[in-house]
């Protein structure tokens, strides 16, 4: 298990560094197979814990990869990549990877997490997601790195509890579902209307 | 006793949104209006005894309620001002956004509201999109993309108080507010203290609190307005009490170093000092609208970090008023902008010789907002200084009394100039959005 959970983490820092879009997306679908297999093995199969992991088979390794993947094929191939990091990113990488071993001291003595390896790659994953929301410009990079947040918090729950309740994970699937087709349908419009892909051109509305 | 059923409505308006399609015309517009009004008279019916004893659930029931019916009644207006608008799409996201609404007003477990807030941002988002243009695109891109990011921060916290409780093994009923309170000193008090920071983060992105408001000015003046009035009186409100329930359901130990109520006083003062100030610099009528939102629930913020049972009831007071207030002005700007065709406060100006009924209403409503009495707020907002003097908060009682100040002077300053001020010519630039072009054109 906490081999899988080692990949979510190095595919995050991978997405994280990456310019490449495409090899983001690969790497996307890759967390989502993870996550259903950990939603098949992490507790006894039950008729819940299967509708999950197919859920998201379905969702986080078919649906969500193949719209991005789609929605990047129809741009031309020099938005096809992301710019390069700025440095205060690197730095407040490491910032937050820290802070995660901080908080992991902090809930130590009250045994609280299950499975320590898991809840540091997983509580990581989210912050270094975060870090990507803000340090990458592209459209689709932003997308992604909501995706990988989402990702890193199933695997939090697993790490604290086993499992969330089925209903707040459906239902947060189904949000994330949403929220990618509602981002794409406008990351097209976006990119019709400014002639970039770049958010940092998404600046008219200030003070 | 339990309300669930209202949500009838807003899905019979999806339904009839997603049946009649194309058809959907001023007709249906004013149907749907008045299908929301019957919800809104047979739910306040209901919910009368629980509004007359104070009851937050009541009281959230109805004032949701009263503004979707504004709302729903200005969309017949609006969309007949804006007839790019598909009424078919506008609809359906309203509809959804409505029941988003509900969802969290009728919600007793920090899980529910956690996902009723999020499909709200989804709902509202959309119904950005709808206006169709590139200011419109930029502000639901940033407010999609912060909302999201702010409320994963709060599932985080959620997480952390679900793994404490899970012994109970009541699945997500274990994040009823009910069973937090009864279980709270099964958590550990860093936990606590933890999700407590996780949470009034997260959520606090949602209700507009500084430093986490960045995402409001922009959606809440490139929305509809119909829809503005629903963001800015209802969304950032019920987000806010939904943090106030979990800080009162699962409190931090009181001589810990933060607690929810230090968090909610600090970031509420950091909004209102902040709101107040942004509003002597603005010069578009709705951001104008937005930044006072974020003074308003800085203050609701303070009230509730205050805690005592009498500032909880002058929050509670403050966000009824703000959101009758602050919806009608957001309706009112927005046919303003369209009558002058530019949203600048530059541009719209002598109000008075065009229309005596539109600038009563307009010079009543910014100085209700303004706090002057006998008017709503400014009972509200004396009642939360009062129980911050009691509790010798004196730093906290000068910060807002000094910011409530300066947001009088900054909206009378707008008042009279809306009302009195000389034809100056009017500069198209950025602020002069679609939704104020779009009839000028026409």
């Amino acid at each position: 298990m906490n081999v899988m959970d080692l990949v979510l983490f190095i595919s995050a820092v991978a997405l994280l560094w990456s310019r490449s879009l495409r090899l983001g997306i690969a790497l996307l679908a890759l967390e989502g197979v993870l996550l259903s297999i950990m939603a098949w093995t992490s507790q006894p199969l039950t008729w819940d814990s299967a509708l999950m992991a197919l859920a998201t088979l379905t969702i986080k390794a078919g649906l969500i990869p193949t719209v991005l993947a789609r929605m990047m094929n129809s741009w031309p191939i020099e938005v096809r990549r992301d710019h390069p990091l700025p440095l205060w990113a690197y730095a407040t990488a490491l910032v937050v990877v820290l802070g995660t071993g901080h908080i992991m001291q902090l809930l130590g003595p009250v045994h609280l997490i299950q499975n320590r390896p898991a809840f540091f790659y997983s509580l990581s994953t989210i912050y270094l997601g975060m870090v990507m929301v803000v340090a990458r410009r592209h459209l689709l990079s932003q997308i992604t790195a909501l995706v990988s947040i989402e990702n890193g918090l199933v695997v939090l729950g697993i790490s604290l509890s086993d499992s969330l309740p089925t209903f707040v994970e459906l239902g947060i699937l189904a949000d994330l579902m949403i929220a990618v087709a509602l981002l794409v349908w406008m990351g097209r419009r976006i990119h019709r209307e400014f002639q970039t892909t770049d958010v940092v051109a998404l600046q008219a509305l200030k003070g | 006793m339990s309300y669930d059923w209202i949500l009838i409505g807003p899905l019979l308006v999806v339904l009839a949104a997603s049946v009649v399609r194309r058809h959907l015309g001023s007709r249906w517009s004013m149907w749907i209006a008045g299908w929301v009004a019957a919800v809104f008279i047979a739910t306040t019916g209901i919910a009368f005894h629980g509004l007359l004893l104070g009851n937050w659930q009541a009281v959230f029931i109805a004032t949701t309620g009263f503004i979707a019916l504004t709302s729903a009644w200005d969309s017949v207006y609006w969309l007949r001002e804006h007839p790019h608008i598909s009424p078919h799409r506008y609809y359906l996201w309203w509809g959804l956004f409505w029941a988003a609404l509900l969802a969290i007003s009728l919600s007793q477990n920090l899980a529910l509201s956690w996902l009723a807030l999020e499909f709200s941002t989804l709902a509202s988002g959309a119904l950005i999109i709808e206006m169709g243009d590139r200011h419109s695109l930029e502000a639901a891109w940033k407010y999609i993309v912060i909302a999201s990011v702010g409320l994963v921060l709060g599932l985080i916290g959620i997480v952390f108080i679900y793994a404490s409780l899970r012994f109970q093994g009541l699945s997500w009923s274990t994040l009823d507010y009910g069973n937090l309170r009864a279980q709270y000193a099964n958590i550990a008090p860093v936990v606590r203290q933890l999700a407590t920071i996780f949470i009034v983060s997260g959520f606090g992105t949602k209700a507009g609190l500084v430093p986490f408001h960045t995402w409001l000015p922009d959606a809440h003046s490139e929305a509809p307005s119909p829809v503005s009035g629903l963001l800015s009186g209802i969304l950032l409100g019920l987000s806010l009490f939904t943090v106030a329930q979990f800080v009162g359901a699962a409190p931090v130990p009181s001589g810990a170093l933060l607690t929810g109520s230090h968090l909610l006083t600090i970031f509420g003062t950091i909004s209102l000092v902040v709101g107040s100030l942004a509003l002597l610099v603005q010069h578009d009528i709705k951001r104008l609208l937005a930044y006072s939102s974020i003074e308003q629930v800085g203050i609701m913020a303070v009230a509730l970090g205050v805690g005592t049972r009498a500032a909880l009831f002058a929050a509670l007071l403050q966000f009824v008023f703000h959101a009758v207030i602050k919806s009608s002005l957001f309706y009112g700007a927005g046919h303003l902008s369209v009558t002058y065709g530019t949203k600048r406060l530059d541009g719209i100006n002598d109000l008075i010789s065009k229309s005596k009924a539109g600038s009563f209403g307009w010079a009543l409503g910014m100085l209700a907002l303004a706090g002057l009495p006998p008017l709503g707020l400014a009972y509200s907002e004396w009642l939360i200084i009062e129980q911050l003097w009691i509790q010798h908060s004196y730093v906290v009682v000068f910060l807002t009394s000094g910011a409530l100040t300066l947001t009088f002077a900054a909206l009378v300053h707008h008042l009279l100039r809306t009302l009195w001020g000389d034809g100056q010519p009017v500069l198209r630039s950025r602020s002069s959005g679609h939704e104020a072009s779009v009839q000028g054109a026409i």
